[in-house]
């Protein structure tokens, strides 16, 4: 894989995560979609939060 | 009669949600929702492996190796062509030192996948797959008894 994109990589987890816990908790499509959507907007935005606080923090490297 | 024959059919659908994932809420007559999971976990799978992920074997040095292992062996048939791939053979425990040319061979198969830049991110994707495949099971479970609607 030449390339490599951490964060093309984060949001197709997300969305495969999300649209899995949207199917799984809701009865309807509409519903499920906006669950999924949720899941996988909340893990992108907690990661870049994260990964956004770990840069000022002196890990080595 | 009818609770052994209800309990039968449960039993029935959750081993089919092991082996192949969706296939219990098909099952269970929720058809769309299994072709959704189907689609779901075959693509976690397939990009775990695509991205050199490992697939676990049992570690005694390393406890947590097990918990990996049985989320792995929860995908099912999916899980011998993840071993097939990874290990060139279905292995599920690390061999031992009193087999030196088995445990070398391992071990070398492990460096070389270990050197991918996206291994893991893969191997993440495949435990992924396994803990949704094991969600699915209790899901079918649950609808099976009637817990869940």
């Amino acid at each position: 894989m030449g390339g490599v994109s951490h964060f093309l990589i984060l949001c197709w987890f997300s969305v495969l995560v999300g649209a899995f816990f949207g199917t799984l908790t809701r009865s309807t499509f509409r519903e499920g979609f906006k669950v999924g959507a949720l899941i996988a907007l909340l893990m992108v935005g907690v990661s870049l939060i994260i990964a956004y606080v770990m840069f000022f923090l002196p890990l080595g490297g | 009669m009818s609770t052994s024959k209800e309990g039968g059919r449960v039993a029935l659908a959750c081993l089919v949600a092991w082996l192949l994932p969706g296939a219990g809420h098909w099952l269970l007559g929720r058809r769309a929702k299994a072709v959704v999971f189907l689609a779901l976990v075959v693509a976690t799978f397939a990009t775990g492996l695509m991205m050199q992920g490992r697939v676990y074997i049992a570690n005694p040095e390393q406890p947590l190796t097990y918990l990996a292992t049985f989320a792995n062996v929860a995908l099912g048939p999916m899980d011998l062509i993840g071993r097939r791939m990874f290990y060139e053979r279905i292995i599920y425990a690390f061999p031992s030192e009193s087999d030196p040319d088995l445990y070398q061979e391992i071990v070398k198969l492990n460096r070389n996948k270990i050197l991918a830049v996206t291994h893991e991110y893969g191997s993440t994707f495949v435990l992924a797959a396994g803990l949704m495949n094991i969600l699915l099971i209790l899901d079918v479970f649950d609808i099976g008894i009637g817990r869940k609607r």
